[in-house]
């Protein structure tokens, strides 16, 4: 064969003698010049291929700016050279494999490729061609070079004058092998460059990758559907302009349907079983872990419709509540929802799944259906499957219940919410006292710690996470905080121990029979959940001080007093009827012994009490038996400094410092160097102190704590002058109002009393205007009477005048004597008044 | 998740030197604002709008890519061109330089875009020169650029993106342009790589993937 005999020649050189390897690629080198025929440039390439690896550096030193220009020259007109040439670049620019000196040399000849945009273009321009070899090769080679010098590849191809279109089109090359090694280049190849993302989906990427992933089986498919799910992310994640291009294409469903969810669902129908139970396997989740991260990503960012997110928000919702898929999966959905969760929780119903015992995973018992709401509570309260594996308390487990307690806390930012929730463990109207409604979480939170047995580290974690729950509800609302100093609970051992809501049985067993009816003591009013927590606190330290508490017991009562004592501090804060309650209750004596008792091992705890005693101190400003000036000596005896002091500790805790946004679950046990017997009891164990509510709210309010500590009982408030001022404010507005609302029921009683006697008048008057309209009446009439009768006597008269002076006349006609007197009448008057 | 309520997609560029308002226009005519400062790495650089051709009785929705940040390597931009089936050319009435470089652009979009691709002239920044009597800040006469466009057989008109005039008009010209391309046949069965004709539920019909069967008892 021709190669073998001019390599043979090469190596051993014309006239026999052995040659030194630089010789050799010197010759080979010399042999690349277009001077020689292809043949031979075609043998040297692939000799020279053949030492690359070896002598990576004498071959890079003599042969790159030849292998370049036969690149140039020669690949696209013969194939096997094109393939030759770019593989021999691609070992000597590789910086993957062999010792670090290799790597350097790897970078060496990288850079000396890219020191001017000439190859990068004859690469792009070689995708066109479409030689299996030719193209494989030429992807393989720009794959390296963008992996060795990424921006600087990329701003060549910004400039390339072609390279997009066959970019686009390499990624639905019909031959699986090229497409899939386009995709790994097309990965490099966006990463952080929005002009290139931009142009790749103008050409149509996103249908071309979609159709890889379909092609491939969906979330099925293996390292290719992962490739293009991740170039999907690249050309999405920050890049505001193809996230709104790519909500114009039928594209969004299709990432509900990836995961089987029917991205139409309406709210009112349930997911189907073939989304809920699936079998999953570890590319399987890598695969729906990318698809949930671009939902995510997309229900993140502005712009959706709601439609759409409302889909995406109910897909995430089902996987993480209501699924057979990985722990990690589900703790990713609920991250993931949006923060200004908008959902409907307690309006969509799903039906949760519980593993069948021993079935290996393969049998599902279907649950009865439960509200988002009510799930993601029992979630958080228990883990997940009822509670399945939550004795265990496995890291990712903890992750997943944390998370819960973020969409919880999410959910509730709204005051109208809190006060639902609240309202809804207070007894209704037609109940009575005697049926307090028992939810899951007052249960959970109430659940009295065994004092008999030893502690069930299950049971202390559903407490404490019922804890963080509540917190959520009262934080900075006063409504819920007064609404919730009216619950009385039941008594919580009337109903099963492990508290799950009587939603969460299976559907086809029966429901678990009433807890019997409560026996009220008619002598006892019902305890407030407020004085429950405050003994359940006290029971805490009386069993951790107990000398036969193990250390891994006494810091799993640690845990528990530290759960109520943020709780009671989140609740008591800025609201002087419940600190009242909650002195009555005894929780002043309880909170001072710890604060005495320090131990080098626990720094938390008394830094904890002397904060939330602080809180008393400060906020306790409704007349009581405890009154500041009660409290005041005592603080003084403990001294200011010290509980200052006690305080100041939390910070420096890792248990406290640890804590972030979302990183809420330690490992167990954290901060364990002053207790070395602890170990984890499984490989994975982890544990929670504190959430990044608390760790907030300690930070923005202690020092205000701090300072009230130092004030006089009769200061109206601490330090902080601003909320001195606004005490000072709310008393004398108090007064005023209370002022005013006395005058205004005095005024109210005047009126009442003045508009009644009025009245009174009215009638009479009125009746006194009947009479006398009548009476008028009544003599109008016989007025009008004696008028008319005036009258007719007057025309009489006329008559009876008028006659007479006819019938004078007629006398005097007849010629008798007739007087005149009556007739001279008028002038006589006149004459005689004369 | 998406009705079809439109009757063609047409892909639009724009196009034109830097800072002539390119992303002003495009945010003008999508979210009708205005920004005096845009950001320019906020990268609002794609947007869409609904909009009604009446003498075509057509309703048409128009994807716009601004193609920002490419001013510098034109190369890229030519990819856009091969895509569209309209363009924008924009100069600014203020900068006689961004006029002159009008022609090298149109240059580019000929060479790389496809024959029948429509191509309007835009005059932006008006508003400028509005009151401005003696025409001092106006560096590009009307009649001239009118001139030119029609000697190059494109369509033109002056708009603002700042006051909003003729913006969505420039658009609907344009578009209108692209349809009665369409009626006339002149693209053969909607092949020109800039127009969509929606078909019925458009739906990517993508099959599931081969989900295996959970058992549940
Ligand atoms: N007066 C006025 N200014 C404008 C107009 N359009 C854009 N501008 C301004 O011109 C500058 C460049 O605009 P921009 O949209 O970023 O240009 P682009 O680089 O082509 O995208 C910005 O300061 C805009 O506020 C217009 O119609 N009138
Ligand atoms: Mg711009």
């Amino acid at each position: 064969m021709e190669f073998f005999s001019q390599t043979y020649v090469a190596l051993r050189g014309p006239t026999g003698a052995p040659q030194t390897a630089a010789d050799t690629i010197g010759k080979l080198s010399d042999r690349l010049s277009p001077a020689t025929l292809l043949a031979d440039r075609r043998a040297a390439v692939l000799a020279l291929k053949g030492l690359a690896r070896d002598c990576k550096h004498d071959v890079g030193d003599r042969a790159l700016p030849g292998l370049l220009e036969v690149l140039s020259n020669d690949a696209e007109v013969d194939a096997e050279i094109g393939k030759a040439v770019l593989e021999t670049l691609n070992i000597l620019c590789d910086v993957e494999e062999g010792l670090s000196t290799s790597k350097e040399v790897g970078f060496k000849h990288t850079d000396y490729v890219l020191a001017n945009e000439k190859t990068v273009h004859i690469l792009f321009a070689l995708l066109g061609d479409s030689n299996f070899y030719t193209r494989l090769a030429t992807l393989q080679y720009l794959s390296t070079l963008l992996q060795n010098r990424r921006q600087v590849v990329q701003s060549y191809f910004l400039k390339a004058p072609t390279g997009t279109g066959s970019v686009v089109s390499v990624l639905e090359d019909k031959r699986e092998v090229i497409r899939n090694e386009a995709i790994m280049m097309v990965q490099g190849l966006i990463s952080q460059s929005p002009d290139i993302q931009k142009v790749l989906a103008f050409e149509g990427a996103f249908e071309k990758l979609f159709n890889t992933v379909t092609q491939e089986g969906g979330v099925e498919g293996g390292a290719v559907a992962n490739a293009a799910l991740t170039c999907v992310d690249g050309l999405l994640r920050f890049n505001t302009s193809n996230q709104s291009y790519f909500r114009e294409t039928p594209l969004p469903p299709v990432l509900c349907s990836l995961l089987l969810f029917p991205p139409s669902l309406q709210n009112r129908d349930s997911a189907p079983q073939e989304f809920a139970l699936q079998f999953w396997d570890g590319q399987k989740q890598a695969n729906a872990t990318l698809v949930v991260g671009i939902i995510g990503m997309l229900i993140g960012t502005k712009g959706s419709s709601a439609q759409e997110a409302s889909a995406f928000t109910r897909c995430l919702v089902e996987m993480a509540l209501a699924s057979n898929a990985p722990t990690p999966l589900k703790t990713q959905a609920l991250r993931l929802l949006p923060s200004n969760l908008n959902f409907p929780l307690s309006e969509i119903v799903l039906t949760p799944y519980m593993p069948v015992p021993e079935t290996n995973g393969e049998e599902w018992d279907r649950l009865e259906p439960a509200s988002a709401l009510d799930a993601l509570t029992e979630l958080a309260l228990h883990g997940e499957y009822n509670g399945l594996e939550s004795a265990k308390r496995i890291k990712e487990g903890l992750e997943l219940r944390a998370a819960a307690v973020s969409v919880f806390e999410n959910f509730v930012r709204k005051d109208e919410i809190k006060l639902a929730i609240v309202q809804a463990m207070l007894p209704t109207e037609d109940t009575g006292p005697s049926g307090v409604p028992m939810t899951p979480l007052l249960h959970a939170l109430i659940t009295p710690p065994s004092s008999t047995s030893s502690l069930d580290s299950a049971s202390v974690t559903s407490t404490h996470l019922a804890a963080l729950l509540f917190s959520h509800l009262l934080r900075s609302s006063p409504r819920a905080k007064s609404l919730a100093r009216l619950i009385t609970p039941p008594p919580a051992s009337t109903h099963p121990e492990h508290g799950a809501g009587n939603f969460f049985v299976p559907a086809d067993g029966a429901p678990p029979p009433p807890p019997p009816h409560p026996e009220f003591d008619d002598d006892e009013p019902p305890q407030t959940l407020l004085h429950i927590l405050s003994e359940n606190l006290s029971l805490s330290f009386l069993s951790r001080s107990r000398a036969s508490t193990s250390d891994r017991e006494s810091r799993e009562w640690d845990r528990l007093v530290v759960g109520y004592l943020c709780l009671l501090s989140q609740w008591l804060w800025e609201d002087p009827e419940s600190v009242r309650d909650f002195l009555d209750a005894g929780g002043f004596g309880v909170l001072v012994e710890p604060i005495n008792q320090t131990s080098e091992v626990d720094s938390i705890v008394p830094a904890l009490c002397a904060f939330l005693l602080g809180i008393c101190y400060e906020f306790d400003r409704e007349p009581g038996e405890i009154t500041r000036t009660t409290i005041y000596p005592i603080l003084s005896r403990l001294s200011v400094d010290t509980l200052v002091g006690r305080m100041a500790r939390l910070r420096e805790d890792d248990r406290f410092k640890a804590v972030g946004p979302d990183s809420v679950v330690l490992p167990y046990p954290s901060a364990s160097y002053l207790q070395p017997s602890l170990k984890p009891e499984t490989e994975d164990e982890g544990e929670i102190w504190f959430d990044w509510a608390f760790v907030d709210f300690w930070k923005s309010n202690y020092y205000t704590i701090q300072r009230g500590l130092s004030t006089e009982p009769d200061q109206l408030s601490s330090a902080s002058g601003q909320n001195a001022e606004t005490v000072m404010l709310v008393a004398s507005l108090r007064d005023v109002i209370r002022n005013q609302s006395e005058e205004i029921e005095r005024l109210q009683r005047q009126l009442k009393d003045r508009s009644s006697s009025q009245e009174d008048e009215l009638i009479a008057l009125k009746k006194q205007v009947d009479t006398l309209s009548s009476e008028l009446q009544v003599s109008e009439e016989r007025r009008r009477d004696t008028e008319k009768e005036q009258e007719d006597l007057l025309v009489l008269l006329d008559e009876v005048t008028s006659k007479r002076k006819r019938d004078k006349a007629r006398l005097r006609e007849a010629g008798q004597e007739v007087s005149e007197d009556e007739g001279d009448d008028d002038d006589d008057d006149d004459g005689n008044s004369e | 998740m998406s009705g079809i309520t439109w009757h063609y997609v047409l892909k639009f560029i724009i196009t034109g030197d830097a800072a002539v308002g390119k992303s002003s226009l495009l945010i003008r005519l999508t979210d009708q604002r205005f920004l005096a400062n845009p950001d320019p790495t906020l990268g609002v650089e794609f947007g869409s709008k609904l909009i009604t051709i009446p003498e075509e009785d057509k309703i048409v929705k128009l994807q716009c890519w601004d193609t920002a940040g490419t001013e510098s390597f034109r190369s890229i931009t030519r990819s856009y061109y091969r895509g569209a089936a309209g363009c924008l050319l924009v100069y600014d009435v203020t900068s006689r330089k961004s006029f002159t470089n009008t022609r090298s652009w149109l240059a580019d979009v000929r060479e790389h875009a496809d024959p029948h691709l429509t191509c309007i002239l835009v005059g932006n920044k008006v508003d400028l020169c509005e009151g401005d009597l003696n025409g001092r800040r106006r560096e590009v006469p009307t009649e001239e650029a009118e001139l030119w466009a029609k000697e190059e057989g494109l369509l033109f008109v002056e708009a603002s993106a700042k006051s909003g005039q003729n913006v969505e008009d420039a658009f609907v010209r344009a578009a209108s342009d692209i349809l009665s391309k369409i009626r006339r046949g002149v693209f053969d069965d909607d092949r020109s790589p800039g127009v969509k004709l929606s078909k019925p539920n458009g739906d990517l019909a993508l099959e599931q993937g081969r989900a295996k069967q959970a058992c549940c008892s």
